[in-house]
């Protein structure tokens, strides 16, 4: 197993190479000139822009610029800093935070919601219940973010406040601690749940029609634990997989609901840089959601030979 | 206080007499299941008896409802979709079929239990086989981890698998076929049941390994009396251990006699045609042969006797009439209306 971690871990370098050179010369590639945007609606002086372009290493080959880049943050640690000299480390630190929140929110809630209907939904096929689940899951996996975030915020956020007059559900950015994370986190969930629900049904009931169950009914146990101990313990191992890779879709995916929400996290942040077309701050943050991306994954198989016992690594 | 199956099934002392009840009959059994396309009469009528160290060889080819008379005995049967209009099952003279869910489940498993074909699917891929083996115990003995797991390290020996105490903690897919099937078979004679009925137990081994679970089988059978049928397609299998066989066709039994007296002279066509389709090494080069035809339809079944569309017998009659099973002996029924032609040979 150890073995195995670090040929992962080596495999991971050129993957985390590749992604940064392609968002280096992706944000390279975009029209506009990032001279300018420093400058808003003024236009900069031509002495002034070309000293600034000097310093900013603006007039060297791309390659170059991507070396200068990538070594500072192999051998320093160092992601540079942005147009206005704030280091880009301390820009993503906190915002990394209210990211990971949000997106550790949405999981537990993909995690408990989706796999609980799910189990209920097999456990009810063909059932009122079981259509109900599945029809609400069409309804989630074809409504955009976009829409549930702005009618959940309308709905649960404000008019239950104006109605209830107990912020139950607080929308006004990270301020009320915990508690600002839960509708965000619903809206950022909501496709990943319908989909873990959908693949927990099937993947429960699949397993209930293994020769193993049978078995482990013969033995005259009960129903409760049939499906408990031998049912779901093998139903388990797709939605591990599942719910380890959408940790990354979490957090690539969080710009529209911390847009929507007013969360200051690396969404939000992504976003105004790729507007202010600060090159060092963007790439900063990919290379780092990589790099969760990277672990994730790595996390998942690991568990995968711990959930499986058929499955070993060497 | 954990309830044992003898709180549930106050006629049924254990291991005691059975004074003049069978261990367990199956009695006029129906079971059909309601498809999309129809009803599909999987079992209709049968009947058999096991006494305790008795073997009963249920023969049949795929589709004849050996399999699904044996899973409605353990009661394992998916209802819906399968449902049981007619017939019982009496264990000891209790009919289970009336019993409630709790009852049944204690019987389940502890005084009726069951062996599958396929070990390596019918194990639970993800425990060791010592969890799997003790889960016996612990469950319903409220036996302890570390006790339950003692247990099944004697099972696993009783049913020799070398260096047991090491093996215990290793997976189903750890193991060769014949060691899976053992561990099957330590599973299920756990809790010293009554009954063991196993199904098509050696057809996913080859030849050798075959022989010796027949023999572990037969072994285990004398050491502790039980009741044993055993689900065959193979003829071969069953002439050795069996004490009497029951011919299934169509989900009806088309004959039934002592071991010995079907090997002498089939009084059935069908179990003719499964005898003669037995490759023999004296009439190596000759074509071998087949019974004729395709099996039957379950939702279509044919009319009169099941077996008439491939029957060399075949008389008008058969093709209207099904036949009752006819006593040949005080031991032997044949369901064919010309069961003495076939007995005496006459091939027309």
């Amino acid at each position: 197993m150890g073995r195995y971690v670090i040929r992962r871990l080596i495999q991971a370098i050129p993957v985390l190479f590749g992604a940064t050179l392609l968002i280096f010369c992706i944000v390279f590639a975009l029209p506009g000139d990032p001279i300018a945007a420093m400058f808003g609606d003024k236009r900069p002086d031509p002495a002034i822009a070309e000293v600034l372009r000097e310093q900013y290493h603006l007039n060297d080959p791309l390659l170059l610029q991507y070396w200068y880049y990538i070594s500072g943050v192999l051998f320093q640690g160092d992601f540079g800093v942005n147009f206005a000299d704030v280091p880009v480390s301390q820009i993503m630190a906190g915002k990394f935070q209210v990211t990971l929140n949000l997106a550790l929110t949405a999981l537990v809630m993909e995690a408990v919601i989706g796999v609980g209907l799910g189990l209920w939904a097999a456990l009810r096929r063909g059932k009122a219940t079981d259509t109900m689940i599945l029809a609400s899951t069409l309804l989630f996996i074809s409504v955009p973010t976009l829409v549930t975030g702005f009618v959940l915020q309308l709905l649960l956020g404000v008019k239950l406040k104006q109605w209830t007059g107990a912020d139950i559900f607080p929308v006004a950015g990270t301020f009320a601690g915990w508690r600002s994370y839960l509708l965000p986190g619903f809206v950022l969930a909501g496709t990943s749940i319908a989909y873990l629900t959908r693949l927990t049904r099937t993947s429960l009931a699949e397993t209930l029609r293994a020769d193993y169950i049978r078995t482990a009914t013969a033995k005259g146990l009960s129903r409760r634990r049939v499906i408990g101990r031998h049912g779901l313990r093998n139903a388990l191992i797709p939605l591990v997989t599942f719910l380890g890779a959408d940790l990354g879709n979490l957090m690539g995916g969080a710009v529209i609901t911390e847009t929507i929400f007013n969360l200051q996290g690396i969404g939000n942040q992504l976003f105004q840089s790729v507007y202010l077309r600060e090159q060092p701050v963007v790439v900063g943050i990919v290379t780092v959601l990589v790099l969760i991306y990277i672990l994730a994954n790595l996390v998942v198989d690991m568990l995968y030979a711990l959930l499986d016992p058929r499955i070993r690594y060497e | 206080m954990k309830k044992t199956s003898a709180d549930v099934l106050p006629g049924l002392s254990e291991g005691g007499a059975p004074g003049d009840h069978p261990l367990l009959a199956v009695d006029n059994l129906h079971v059909e299941f309601q498809t999309r396309a129809g009803v599909v009469r999987a079992v209709n009528g049968v009947s058999y008896t096991v006494g305790p160290g008795e073997t009963l060889a249920v023969l049949g080819e795929s589709g004849s409802g050996k399999s699904v008379t044996a899973q409605a005995i353990m009661g394992i049967l998916d209802m819906p979709p399968a449902v049981i209009p007619k017939g019982e099952i009496r264990f000891k003279g209790t009919n289970l079929l009336k019993l409630s869910e709790e009852a049944r489940t204690q019987v389940r498993g502890q005084r009726i239990a069951m062996i599958f074909q396929d070990a390596l699917s019918a194990l639970n891929p993800v425990f060791t086989v010592g969890w799997q083996i003790s889960e016996m115990f612990r469950v319903h003995r409220g036996m302890s981890k570390a006790d339950g797991l003692k247990k099944a390290i004697e099972l696993m020996d009783r049913v020799r698998i070398p260096a047991a105490r090491q093996r215990v903690h290793d997976y189903p897919h750890q193991f060769s076929g014949g060691m899976r099937q053992r561990i099957m078979i330590a599973m299920s004679i756990a809790l010293d049941p009554e009954v063991l009925i196993a199904d098509e137990p050696t057809t996913a081994l080859d030849v050798t390994v075959q022989a010796q679970i027949m023999e572990l089988l037969a072994e285990l059978q004398r050491e502790s009396r039980m009741g044993l049928i055993l689900i065959t397609h193979d003829l071969g299998v069953v002439a050795d251990v069996a004490d009497k066989i029951a011919v299934m066709y169509a989900g009806r039994i088309v004959e039934n006699a002592p071991v010995h007296d079907i090997y002498k002279g089939p009084a059935h066509p069908y179990t003719k045609g499964l005898l003669e389709s037995i490759p023999r090494v004296d009439l190596k080069g000759h074509e071998l042969y087949a019974i004729k035809g395709l099996p039957p339809n379950l939702l279509d079944l044919p009319t009169g006797c099941a077996f008439h569309p491939r029957c060399p017998y075949r008389q008008d009659n058969c093709v209207t009439d099904a036949p009752p099973l006819h006593e040949v002996s005080g031991t032997r029924n044949s369901a064919c209306h010309y069961w003495r032609e076939v007995l005496d040979g006459e091939h027309q």
